[in-house]
C-alpha cells in the first residue's frame, strides 16, 4: 500500500486464518430495543451506535496484520451504506462481517453476498422495489458505484435490473435483526435484457451477469487503484485488471502491494481522518474504546465526516483534497493532543533526544521527513510529547506517500 | 423512514466523471501577501450558494396547484390545494414556506423555473458533478467558482464553505476555496504555535498532495487569525424577532458563520453552505416539508440577520439542487429522479417575481420527467457577469447567454 514500508510488503499478505490481535475482542450483540432514533434525540447518540463503531475501531488498531481491517474499510465505502438511514445497530454489524468474509476473496461471491445484504436494500429501497412500481434505486447504484462503473450501462438496463432486483421484503422487525426475506412470488419473472444477456433473471442471475462484465473486472481495478495510490489520475497500466480477471480480490490486492507505482511518490494520498486515527492510535499503542471519553473521537471524526457505518451518501468517503482542508487540520490539531496525552510515548521518549526525530519516522510508518518538517521536529526533540503531537500534523504523516 | 442521507458537499466525482483538482499549493507568503485583513469594499456583490444534496422535490416546493395533472399523478403525497401559499401563475408555495412566501411579497425572492441542462442525468453523482462543473458534455476536474478563483488573485478568503470539506465547485486549477468549520477555530499557543505553522512550509519536490497538506496548515493558520475574533462577538441577532428561533438546525449554524462574517467585513466573495436528505424515495411528505421549510425558515433568518448589516443589499443568495423528482409518485409514498427544477434567488439585488416558464407536467421526456425552458449555465452566466464581474464565457468556454435576473443589469 502507499505508505506502507516497502519491506513490510511481504508480510501484509501474510494474512493469518485467526488474528491474535483481535481474537479477544468480542462482537457486541444488540438487544431488541428499537432504533437508534427512538433511543436517542440523534442517531449520533445512540449507546448502540458507540459500542458498533469503538469495536471496529478496536479491531482496525489490534489486528496484528492490518490488511483484513483495512480492505474492510475499503469496502464499506465501496458498498457505502449509512446507519442514518438504516437506523438499527444489528444490520450495520451483520453487513460488515459479510464485507469482512469477503474482504480479499471472490468479488462475484462478494457481490452475491451483498444482494442479500439487509442493510444495503433498505438504504437503497430494494424492499420498496415492486414488480408495479419498480424502484430504480439500487439497480441504478449497483451499476454505478458497485459493479460497472458510470457510463458502462444505459437507462434501459437500470429498468431492466430493477426488474430482476425485485422479490425482497423487509419489514420493521426483521431490519432490526438484519434480516431480509426473498420471495418468488412477488418477484418479477419476464424477460428482460440486461446489458445484452436476455432472459428472466433471479436477482443472484443478474449480479452474475453484471460481475461478469469486462467493465466490473476494470471498475473494480480502478477502484483499488483510487483509493490505494491516486485519486486523481488513472491506473497507469492493466496490471490491477490482470491480476482480477477472475473476480480475485486477494490476487488484485497482492497486484496492488507489487506494483511498481509504490515507491514512485507520486501516487501520494491523503489519509482519511479514520485511517490516520487508526494509525496514530497503533503507534501509540491505544485501544480506541479504552479511551477515557470516546466522544472526544467519535465527534472529531463526525466533524471531519467520516464516521464509521456513516458515509455520507452511496458513493462513499471522498479522497484526498476533501481531507486537506484548513478545518481538517483544525480537528487533527485537537485530537492528536488527546491521543498523545493518552499514548505511549516510550518507542521515541527511552531514545537520547538527538535519535527522536528519525526514529519518530519509523515509529509513525513515515519514509522519511522533509527538510521543513525535520527541522521542525528537530526543535522538539527535548519534549517527546510535542515532538509526536507535531509529527502527527506532519505533511508527511498526514498523506500516505 | 429516514430519506436517504445525501447531506454532504464532500459529494464526490467518483468515477469515469474524473477527479477533484488538485489545488495547487499557495506559500504562506503568498497568502500572507493577499491581504485577507483587507475588509471587503463597500457595495461588493456577496453570493451565498445554497446546495441542497439528494434532488429537491421541485413539485412539492413550487405547487402547480391549478394543474390536474399534478393530482391525479400524486394521489396521496400532492400538496392540498387549500394549503399552498398561492404566488400567481398557478403557482404556490408549499404551506410549510410562509417565510419565504414573505421574501416573495417583498419582491426579494426571484424563482427561475424549469433549470436543466441538455441529456438529463438521473444519477446524484453525476448530475450533481454537472451543476457544480457547469460542464454538462464532458467531465472537467474544476467546479465553476473555482475557475472564476482562477481569474482572481490568489487569496483563501475569496470563496469559503462552511463545514468540514471543500464542495467540488471549488476546485480550481490554480486556488480553490477554502473551508472553514461553523464554529471557527482555535490554534494554539505559543512555541507550539509557531512550531505548528512551520508545518505549512512549503517542501520542494514533494508530491502534490503533500503540498496540500501543507497548505491546509498554512490556510488554517492564516484563516484563524483572521475570523477568530469576529466569532467572539457572538451570533448576529435578526432584525425580526421572530425569526430568532426558527430554521433547520444544520443550516443555522453555517448561516450564522457565515452572516457574522459577512457583518465583520470578511473578504469573500462567494460562500457555500449546504443540507442533504432531499432524496426521498418513499414516505415523502413529512420528510420533504420539514426540509424546505426548515430551509425556507433558514434562509429567511439570515436575510433578517444580514439586514441589520451595512452589507443589507449585497447579499444574494441562490439556492440549487441538482435535479427535481419525477411528476409521477412512485408505489412507496415517494417520488424517483427527475429532471428541471427550480433555482431560488433570494435578496434585493434579483428583479423578483419568476424567470422561465413552468414545465409542462404532461408534455414529457422519454423517462417520465419535465423538459427544461432555462439552461443552468445561464443562471451562472448572471451570477458571474452581474454579481462577480467576469465574462461568463471565460468560466464556462462557449457560453455568452445570461438572465434578467438581476435589477442592476
Amino acid at each position: 500500500m502507499a505508505g506502507g514500508v516497502p519491506s513490510a510488503q511481504a508480510s501484509i499478505l501474510n494474512v493469518p486464518a485467526v488474528d491474535a490481535g483481535v481474537s479477544n475482542l468480542s462482537t457486541p450483540t444488540f438487544a431488541k430495543i428499537g432504533s437508534l432514533v427512538s433511543k436517542a434525540a440523534k442517531f449520533q447518540d445512540a449507546l448502540e451506535y458507540y459500542q458498533l463503531v469503538f469495536w471496529w475501531l478496536d479491531r482496525m488498531v489490534l489486528a496484528d496484520n492490518a490488511l483484513p481491517e483495512r480492505m474492510t474499510w475499503f469496502w464499506h465505502g465501496h458498498w457505502a451504506t449509512a446507519i442514518s438511514k438504516v437506523n438499527y445497530a444489528t444490520p450495520m454489524l451483520t453487513q460488515n462481517q459479510v464485507l469482512r468474509q469477503n474482504a480479499l476473496g471472490n468479488f462475484n461471491t462478494m457481490a452475491q453476498s451483498m444482494i442479500n445484504d439487509c442493510a444495503l436494500q433498505y438504504w437503497l429501497d430494494g424492499q420498496q422495489n415492486y414488480v408495479a412500481a419498480p424502484n430504480e434505486n439500487l439497480s441504478r447504484e449497483f451499476m454505478e458505484l458497485f459493479a460497472l462503473g458510470v457510463g458502462n450501462y444505459s437507462q434501459a438496463d437500470v429498468t431492466a435490473l430493477a426488474k430482476s432486483f425485485t422479490g425482497y421484503k423487509i419489514t420493521a422487525d426483521s431490519l432490526e435483526a438484519g434480516v431480509i426475506t426473498y420471495t418468488p412470488k412477488i418477484h418479477d419473472t419476464s424477460t428482460v435484457s440486461i446489458l445484452g444477456t436476455t432472459g428472466a433473471f433471479s436477482p443472484q442471475d443478474a449480479v452474475a451477469v453484471l460481475t461478469s462484465q469486462k467493465s466490473c473486472q476494470d471498475f473494480i481495478a480502478q477502484r483499488l487503484w483510487f483509493r490505494f495510490y491516486n485519486s486523481s489520475s488513472p491506473q497507469p497500466d492493466s496490471t490491477l485488471s490482470d491480476a482480477f480477471a477472475t473476480r480475485d480480490i486477494g490476487a488484485a490486492v497482492k497486484a496492488l502491494v507489487y506494483h511498481a507505482a509504490l515507491s514512485d511518490s507520486l501516487h501520494a494520498q491523503a489519509k482519511s481522518p479514520v485511517e490516520w486515527f487508526v494509525s496514530a492510535c497503533r503507534a501509540l499503542s491505544i485501544q480506541p474504546s479504552t479511551l477515557p471519553t470516546q466522544s472526544t473521537v467519535f465527534s472529531a471524526l463526525a466533524r471531519m465526516g467520516n464516521t464509521p457505518f456513516n458515509p455520507p451518501n452511496v458513493g462513499g468517503w471522498p479522497p484526498d483534497e476533501f481531507w486537506l482542508g484548513a478545518a481538517q487540520a483544525q480537528e487533527r490539531i485537537n485530537l492528536s493532543q488527546y491521543l498523545v496525552s493518552h499514548g505511549n510515548l516510550s518507542p521515541i521518549s527511552v531514545l537520547p533526544a538527538k535519535q527522536r526525530v528519525a526514529a519518530a519516522a519509523m515509529w509513525l510508518g513515515v519514509a522519511g521527513w522533509g527538510a521543513t518538517t525535520q527541522q521542525v521536529l528537530t526543535s522538539a526533540a527535548s519534549d517527546p510529547a510535542r515532538l509526536a503531537w507535531l509529527a502527527l500534523n506532519a505533511p508527511e504523516y498526514v498523506v500516505n506517500q | 423512514m429516514r430519506c436517504e442521507d445525501f447531506s454532504r458537499r464532500d459529494f464526490l466525482k467518483l468515477t469515469g466523471a474524473g477527479a477533484m483538482a488538485a489545488s495547487l499549493p499557495l506559500s504562506f507568503s503568498e497568502i500572507a501577501s493577499a491581504a485577507v485583513a483587507t475588509p471587503l469594499p463597500a457595495k461588493t456583490p456577496i453570493v451565498v450558494l445554497v446546495t441542497l444534496y439528494g434532488g429537491n422535490d421541485g413539485l412539492n416546493t413550487l405547487v402547480p396547484y391549478l394543474d390536474s395533472t399534478y393530482y391525479s399523478s400524486r394521489p396521496g403525497i400532492s400538496v392540498d390545494q387549500s394549503t399552498v401559499l398561492p404566488l400567481g401563475d398557478g403557482l404556490g408555495f408549499n404551506p410549510a414556506m410562509k417565510n419565504f412566501a414573505s421574501l416573495w411579497n417583498a419582491k426579494q425572492l426571484t424563482i427561475v423555473r424549469g433549470v436543466s441542462y441538455p441529456n438529463p442525468n438521473l444519477s446524484h453523482f453525476s448530475s450533481m458533478a454537472i451543476w457544480q462543473t457547469a460542464s454538462p458534455a464532458t467531465s472537467v476536474s474544476t467546479g465553476w467558482i473555482g475557475r472564476w478563483l482562477d481569474t482572481q488573485p490568489l487569496n483563501p478568503m475569496l470563496a469559503v464553505s462552511v463545514g468540514s470539506t471543500m464542495p467540488p465547485a471549488f476546485a480550481g486549477a490554480k486556488q480553490s476555496g477554502s473551508v472553514m468549520p461553523a464554529t471557527g477555530f482555535k490554534l494554539p499557543t505559543g512555541t507550539a504555535l509557531s512550531q505548528f505553522k512551520s508545518l505549512g512550509a512549503q517542501t520542494a519536490g514533494a508530491s502534490s498532495v503533500t503540498q496540500s497538506a501543507a497548505l491546509s496548515i498554512a490556510n488554517l493558520y492564516q484563516m484563524a487569525s483572521t475570523v477568530s475574533s469576529e466569532f467572539a462577538a457572538g451570533v448576529l441577532k435578526p432584525v425580526d424577532p421572530t425569526l430568532q428561533n426558527v430554521g433547520n438546525s444544520n443550516l443555522n449554524p453555517q448561516l450564522d458563520a457565515v452572516a457574522t462574517l459577512i457583518s465583520a467585513g470578511a473578504p469573500t466573495r462567494v460562500w457555500e453552505v449546504s443540507i442533504g436528505g432531499f432524496d426521498t424515495h418513499a414516505d415523502e411528505v413529512a420528510t420533504q416539508n420539514a426540509l424546505i421549510g426548515g430551509v425556507s425558515d433558514s434562509v429567511a433568518r439570515f436575510m433578517s440577520q444580514i439586514a441589520g448589516t451595512k452589507r443589507a443589499n449585497d447579499v444574494t443568495v441562490v439556492i440549487y439542487t441538482e435535479f427535481g423528482r419525477r411528476v409521477k409518485a412512485n408505489a412507496a409514498q415517494g417520488t424517483d429522479h427527475g429532471t428541471s427544477n427550480a433555482v431560488y434567488v433570494v435578496g434585493k439585488s434579483g428583479v423578483g417575481g419568476f424567470i422561465g416558464d413552468e414545465p409542462s407536467l404532461t408534455q414529457l421526456d422519454a423517462t417520465g420527467n419535465m423538459l427544461m425552458t432555462t439552461d443552468f449555465r445561464d443562471v451562472y452566466g448572471s451570477i458571474l457577469e452581474d454579481l462577480l464581474a467576469t465574462p461568463v464565457g471565460q468560466i464556462i468556454p462557449g457560453w455568452n447567454t445570461k438572465l434578467p435576473l438581476f435589477t442592476s443589469k
